[in-house]
């Protein structure tokens, strides 16, 4: 179900003395007693020294430290199912593990398990993929759109060669940098990338992860706070997928399955099968009506109902939290008052909208009675358009 | 004047605060209140205000503590009027504060007068805080915890801030009693329990009474006029208004922000009078603002509920948190605020 591979991309430096490993181990030791040796050995990498000496004296400080991290991160309940998902701790020693106790016991029993494996950066790169794969709502997700040269549209990369393509671009623009690939069940690959330069290495809790489809020109990136590397990151991406042109699609959100619904229309295909049964349904709904009701308020009601179904279709919408809208028209009110009639420039807005589940909020608002039916195409156009960010001028 | 106006409560020197009328909670005081307010028909609230002006009185206020009061949440509460307060007995009341707050964090068990704590309590006034000089003078009290390194560099930390004003009260309030101080608005900082412990201490010293003051979307609208239509040379944010909508299952937060150039144009196509700003204009500057946003999204705001205006000037939540951005008008913002927590002492 579950394939993994890795690239551990060390740094010339870094391959140079893991070669030797005592001297590595002097540079390591004296790098945390004395910092002014510390600074002179620093381009070494006392990390990277570190991580080769990690099968001779057990496992790395710095790796155990990250899976402890990792760990506090997952929810209780979580813990064990994503251990077992993982597949390092052998399941004869995870059932010693007490899920009952506090979560910094439950870290540190992993800890030790761990260190017995002699865990290295590269498997608890894996945890922490499958940690985000896990528990999806803790990032948020930036759609682009990569296109292809004309003439070259068939795709016929494979997705090894896709993987192992992307590393290598990647390593030789930034040397040190640490990239994890894992597959998802619906056939994407998730990618776990965390940033170094030729002298500093990667960090470990700054990662950006992007989920590739391939066959399709969507990727899915949830930036680290480090942007200076999306050049070298388009880059690898369009040699490796054999595109011509990458673009941001102004769609964001924190639900990873809702974006994918929307950019690849299974949100719209539903949509259209719901509409032929609709209006069938409709006319018995009409007889339980109680025949008191004023005929025209009746009318109106179903109208709405009906707009709304029409617009938004009968089942859960794709989730997203937010749609900003920039707005830089005209400004118009009641043309009675003339208030700003003579001005050209236009009036300069920006609107936010946001809620736990935005679309099912928007739904609603015409049936309540605090929007008009049918609502306004800027806002019902978010999953055909795939955008929730737009900027609106007069046409 | 009316005779019925006169206050009829007379206080009896020497006889300490009616702690039983306190805590049945019909407090003499309270009813004082409502007779030191001046009379206008039930309810109502004034059509037409002035545009937010820069007190001459200002020009006296440290513009340290002026800066120190910017840029900060402050949580709002109303004061009903203090009996038997005496600013010549500040340095009293710090000490006498600060044993009461020593007491109550060690559980109610005796604390000695000179005991020296971690924490020490100053009130100090805040003076040319006040619209006119008929205006009570303003006090801050701050809660400083001492640092545990005895290194000079070391700097005290003010954990805990609130301070006490009246600005253009007068105007308001009939005559207050001798006895009796009106700084009807208090604006604190800190960790809600102290606010608490407090408030404890002013009901018990001077049988008066804190309760939050809560801003109504009506308020707001008045505050997003008029602090709009404040002439600023720059303008630091967007005039923000951020509308709830009571849709159910899921809640929806639709934040509104103007340019801010662009905001004060519309106002000056909105405003006629000059010096003043009336219900009707602000009626028509949130309805040219509402049917702007419905030609785009075919939302009614006016169906929905204004929670926060933030401008410039200052930014104001629902819930009474507010936070003063421009000193040229931090009076006239107080002045507003003043007016609401004497309305709402009721």
């Amino acid at each position: 179900m579950y394939g993994t591979s890795q690239l551990w991309v060390a740094g010339r430096w870094g391959r140079a003395f893991a070669d030797n490993v005592s001297s590595n181990w002097w540079s390591l030791k004296a790098s945390r007693t004395d910092p002014g040796l510390a600074r002179s050995v620093n381009f070494m990498s006392a990390w990277e020294a570190g991580a080769a000496l990690a099968g001779v004296i057990g496992m790395d400080e710095i790796v155990a430290e990250f899976i402890r991290r990792t760990i506090l991160k997952i929810p209780v309940a979580e813990i064990g199912k994503i251990l077992r998902i993982w597949n390092f701790i052998p399941e004869s020693q995870l059932k010693t593990i007490n899920l009952k106790q506090c979560k910094e016991n439950v870290s540190q029993d992993v800890v030790e398990l761990c260190k017995k494996k002699r865990a290295s950066m590269k498997e608890a790169a894996i945890l922490d993929i499958i940690y985000h794969q896990t528990c999806q709502i803790k990032k948020i997700w930036t759609v682009y759109k990569m296109t292809k040269a004309p003439g070259e549209e068939v795709d016929l990369s494979d997705m090894e060669e896709f993987k192992d393509s992307f590393k290598k671009v990647l390593q030789r623009a930034l040397k040190n940098v640490h990239i994890s690939f894992r597959d998802s069940e619906d056939t994407a690959v998730w990618i776990r990338i965390a940033w170094g330069t030729p002298y500093m290495k990667p960090n470990q809790y700054k990662t950006t992860y992007m989920v590739y489809h391939s066959q399709t020109p969507f990727v899915f990136i949830s930036h680290c706070r480090i942007k200076k590397y999306i050049p070298e990151l388009w880059q690898a991406l369009m040699t490796a997928g054999n595109y011509h042109k990458i673009q941001q699609m102004e769609l964001r959100s924190l639900y990873l399955d809702s974006l994918k619904a929307i950019v690849f229309k299974q949100y719209n295909q539903d949509f259209q099968t719901y509409c032929l049964t609709s209006l069938e349904e409709e006319n018995s709904e009409v007889e339980i009506v109680d025949p008191r009701i004023i005929h025209e308020n009746m009318k109106e009601k179903e109208r709405i109902q009906r707009v709304t179904r029409e617009t938004f279709g009968d089942y859960v919408q794709p989730r997203i939290e937010f749609a900003q809208y920039k707005l830089e028209t005209k400004f118009k009110t009641d043309p009675k008052n003339g208030i700003l009639a003579e001005r050209e420039e236009p009036f300069r807005c920006l609107v936010k909208f946001s809620s736990p589940h935005l679309l099912e909020a928007l739904k609603s608002l015409a049936p309540a009675g605090i929007a008009d039916a049918p609502l306004s195409s800027l806002l019902t156009c978010i999953p055909h358009k795939a955008m929730n960010y737009f900027t609106i001028r007069e046409k | 004047m009316d005779s019925s106006n006169v206050p009829e409560f007379t206080p009896k020197h020497g006889v300490p605060p009616r702690l039983r009328d306190y805590f049945t909670g019909a407090s003499s005081f309270q009813r004082q209140l409502a007779s030191v307010r001046k009379q206008t028909p039930f309810g109502q609230t004034p059509s037409r205000r002035k545009i937010p002006q820069c007190s001459p009185l200002q020009e006296n206020i440290d513009p340290q503590k002026i800066a120190f009061l910017l840029h900060k949440q402050w949580t709002l509460y109303t004061l009903t009027p203090m009996y038997r307060f005496s600013y010549t007995n500040l340095k009293q009341y710090s000490t006498l504060l600060k044993c009461f707050l020593a007491a109550e964090k060690q559980k109610g068990l005796a604390v000695e007068m000179g005991e020296d704590f971690n924490f020490k309590v100053t009130f100090s006034t805040l003076s040319g805080m006040k619209g006119t000089h008929r205006d009570p003078a303003a006090f801050l009290i701050q809660i400083v915890s001492k640092s545990q390194q005895s290194s000079k560099n070391a700097e005290d930390k003010v954990v805990w801030t609130g301070w006490f004003c009246c600005v253009y009260g007068d105007s308001l309030l009939e005559n207050v009693p001798d006895d009796f101080t009106c700084l009807p608005l208090f604006l604190a900082n800190g960790a809600e329990s102290n606010t608490a412990l407090i408030g404890t201490w002013f009901q018990k010293t001077f049988d008066c009474r804190f309760t939050r003051l809560t801003i109504s979307a009506f308020n707001l609208s008045w505050m997003a006029a008029m602090w709009t239509s404040c002439n600023m040379e720059h303008y630091g944010t967007a005039t923000e208004l951020l509308w709830s909508v009571p849709c159910s299952p899921q809640s929806l937060d639709i934040s509104y922000a103007i340019n801010p150039e662009d905001a004060k144009a519309l106002w000056d196509g909105v405003h006629q009078t000059p010096e003043e700003i009336t219900q009707e204009e602000v009626d028509l500057f949130i309805d040219c603002l509402c049917s702007h946003f419905h030609r785009h999204f075919k939302i009614n705001l006016s169906a929905t509920r204004l929670v926060c205006v933030s401008t410039s000037v200052a930014s104001a939540h629902t819930d009474g948190k507010i936070k003063i951005l421009c000193s040229k008008y931090l009076i006239g913002v107080l002045a507003f605020l003043t007016e609401l927590a004497i309305f709402q002492i009721e």
